[in-house]
């Protein structure tokens, strides 16, 4: 394998050669030369160039569903990892949405090997709790020594703080990271979408952005009690973004990151009653937006996930209320943060969001860009025009509602040590 | 103008003023036609229209029903518990199963918003919305402001109070819309937790004092409480509730002006309002029932038009 990256523009700040203009050589799955640009092409190589194209360390999504086992017919591990390639990811965070749950160690395992050895890097998240049921803590340690990188119970939020406490307590022994999500169920009840002027108007139950916000401010107090590492999934409220920003100021041990489609849209893309923007939690306002972006900038948001959720046909298209919630985003991830923030928020920091945090967040080694290093690369070109087309998606689902539109930015390739595809 | 602007009714939302003025135009006709010793006429003839409910309802079905044979359509009637809804069939199938025996119109009653505009667009047929949860209730709305312009001769620069539970009604939702694009102000007076948070949003005055509703409105539409609708306790009790909210003969006649009751029915007689006032002369009620038959028909008549 000779890859000859030409006339690209390095975003790496690790590296010495960040923010410069090289060809990248890379070579048995290695980064072999970083050189000035020349004309001359190493023989058997294959050649990537184009127009203003950039290279960072490979992107990891910390958000992603990929349904196997128990729900192969949305997604399976293999169209996962497809998706995350096509999405220019080398590494994702699954959650344990599966039946069974990645509650104990066998299932850790069970996805480590039948993901072993591929392009893209799947790292297991393990339950909190047995079933997800916010009862008994799973078995934290034994999961975590499997190679389970993060515990949470995704969508089922600890409506038990008693339980908070015990397993940020009991994590703090071996570094274990939670993730929660952060909703009170009985303040956001039966809702269907944001409470706001749009849920008015459609006559939708809403959830309302206190649900969010209620649920972060108390478990921000749980862990200045406690102690431990926690980690806040797709934040989504002006007022979850202002409780977390005074968290890290009290310097507390907070992570957090927003969804991609958070940035772009806001709860005005309803009105048509369209359940692929059935989402949860719910596309928020305007507000809620600007101030996700701003929490974005000044770092109180970490990293930015896809939060790709896939679903079949038949929990979509129905009557709104009944649709599940959930779109998937591995394929158009980069498309719509980039099209959300081109003009807002710089390349490299955008960069950062999607290619080193969330790596920092779960303690993984960041990849560098040097010479002789292993490479793990996104090149993408952050200007180019795209259509979403149902082909240009390799889930198996296509609960999308990007399809058919325009977004600007794509990935081109990912390379991770002797694997790449060239997109 | 002589048609209407869109395919469907599904919400008062998408209209534009040329049109509910069409269909009131049209009603007038109809009405004429329904006070006539023989009330049909064949405009509908060869024209099948079915009407699916998939929650309970008895006079909006009637009205419907009797809209259509009026116009001698032939109409075929689902409801939801007789059908292969329970079976776990989904709408589009079930509806499309309807279509495929050479049906051109569906009224339908849906539980959940959204639903008219999801069929719509799933479906070949024109569609009426007849309720969509707390969405829209479009031929309630129409029929209401034709009521109002029967009465006062216009709708344009009234002022029309809606009171009671804004955020169960889809009533509520499609009068505002309605009244609105007609030229009349609305207030909706209510318990605070029974109106939506965001209602000032739709360009409505907000009062949680009854008295001050009523004395500065023309026209008070007393809504239903849907109990039924409540999954959960908004207000302690029906007393309390009549206490703050029920309407009773001696306020309306402590006012100083005579202002025109409305309910979209049915009554819970000495809840929203008492006995007496719902037989006064003040009240339209029954009117509104009337002007339900006539609307519809227009309706009816005019989306048909678009069918041929």
């Amino acid at each position: 394998m000779n890859l000859l990256i030409r006339s690209v523009h390095i975003f790496d700040p690790g590296s010495p050669f960040h923010q410069t203009i090289k060809d990248l050589l890379v070579a048995d799955g290695r980064i072999s030369a970083i050189t000035d640009h020349s004309e001359k092409i190493p023989e058997g190589s294959t050649v990537i160039s184009g127009e203003g194209l950039c290279v960072s360390p490979g992107w990891f999504d910390l958000h992603v569903h990929f349904s196997e086992p128990g729900f192969e017919f949305r997604e399976d591990l293999q169209s996962g990892m497809a998706a995350a390639a096509q999405g220019g990811f080398t590494g994702v965070l699954c959650m344990p949405t599966t039946q069974p749950p990645i509650h104990s160690k066998s299932e850790v395992e069970f996805i480590l090997k039948r993901t072993a050895g591929q392009l893209v890097e799947v790292h297991p998240a393990g339950c909190i709790t047995v079933n997800r049921e916010g009862k008994e803590l799973a078995e934290l340690y034994d999961m975590w020594l499997s190679g389970a990188k993060a515990f949470t119970d995704d969508q089922h939020p600890l409506r038990n703080a008693g339980v908070l406490v015990r397993a940020l307590t009991y994590c703090k022994d071996f570094g274990g990271r939670l993730m929660v999500y952060a909703e009170d169920k009985d303040l956001s009840a039966k809702g269907q979408m944001n409470e706001g002027p749009s849920s008015t108007l459609l006559g939708l139950k809403g959830m309302p952005a206190l649900a969010e916000s209620v649920m972060i401010a108390r478990d921000l107090q749980v862990l200045a009690y406690s102690g431990g590492a926690l980690h806040f999934s797709t934040v989504s409220t002006a007022e979850g973004v202002a409780l977390i920003r005074a968290a890290k100021k009290q310097g507390l041990n907070v992570t957090a990151d927003v969804a991609a489609y958070h940035l772009l849209l806001d709860d005005s893309v309803l009105s048509e009653f369209d359940t692929n923007y059935k989402v949860k939690p719910p596309i928020r306002s305007n507000i809620d937006r600007n101030e996700l972006i701003a929490g974005l900038q000044d770092g109180t948001l970490d990293a930015i996930t896809t939060d790709h959720r896939p679903l079949d046909i038949e929990a979509k298209q129905k009557e709104y209320d009944l649709a599940d919630f959930g779109m998937v985003g591995l394929e158009t991830g980069f498309g719509v943060l980039n099209t959300a923030l081109k003009d807002k928020i710089s390349l490299e920091r955008i960069i950062d969001a999607i290619a080193i945090q969330p790596r920092r967040i779960l303690g993984l080694t960041t990849p560098t860009i040097r010479e002789g290093s292993t490479a793990n690369l996104t090149v993408f070109s952050p200007n180019e025009s795209w259509t979403v087309t149902r082909s240009a998606l390799k889930s198996r689902s296509a609960n999308s509602p990007f399809i058919g539109q325009t977004l600007t930015g794509r990935p081109v390739a990912v390379i991770n040590g002797n694997r790449y595809a060239i997109l | 103008m002589s048609n209407l602007t869109t395919k469907h009714l599904l919400g008062i939302k998408d209209l534009q003023k040329e049109d509910i003025e069409l269909i009131f135009r049209t009603a007038d006709n109809f009405k004429e036609v329904i006070n006539r010793p023989i009330k049909k006429v064949p405009s509908l003839r060869d024209v099948t229209i079915a009407n699916l409910f998939f929650e309970n309802s008895t006079r909006t079905r009637l009205s419907f029903e009797l809209a259509e044979r009026r116009l001698s359509a032939d109409v075929i009637n689902f409801a939801a518990s007789s059908s292969s809804v329970s079976k776990g069939e989904t709408l589009i199938d079930t509806v499309n199963n309807i279509l495929a025996m050479k049906v051109d119109i569906i009224v339908m009653r849906h539980p959940n918003p959204g639903a008219a505009v999801f069929l719509a667009k799933h479906v070949d047929a024109s569609i009426v919305n007849a309720g969509d949860g707390a969405h829209e209730h479009p031929t309630q709305a129409l029929l209401d402001a034709y009521s109002i312009r029967e009465k006062f001769g216009k709708v344009d620069g009234l002022k029309v109070a809606i009171v009671g539970d804004i955020l169960h009604s889809r009533v509520a939702l499609s009068n505002i819309f309605c009244l609105q694009k007609l030229g009349a102000e609305v207030m909706v007076c209510g318990p605070e937790t029974l109106l939506p948070k965001h209602v000032a949003s739709l360009g409505v005055k907000v009062e949680k004092d009854l008295r001050k509703a009523l004395e500065w409105c023309d026209v008070a539409n007393m809504l239903r409480i849907q109990l039924e609708r409540q999954d959960i306790r908004y207000f302690p009790s029906i007393r309390e509730y009549v206490m703050r909210y029920g309407l009773n003969k001696s306020l309306l006649d402590s006012l100083d002006k005579k202002i025109t009751i409305m309910h979209p029915g049915p009554i819970n007689r000495g809840v929203e309002i008492t006995s007496d006032v719902a037989d006064s002369d003040q009240a339209i009620i029954l009117d509104q029932v009337e002007n339900g038959v006539a609307t519809r028909m227009a309706v009816l008549y005019l989306l048909a038009g678009r069918v041929e």
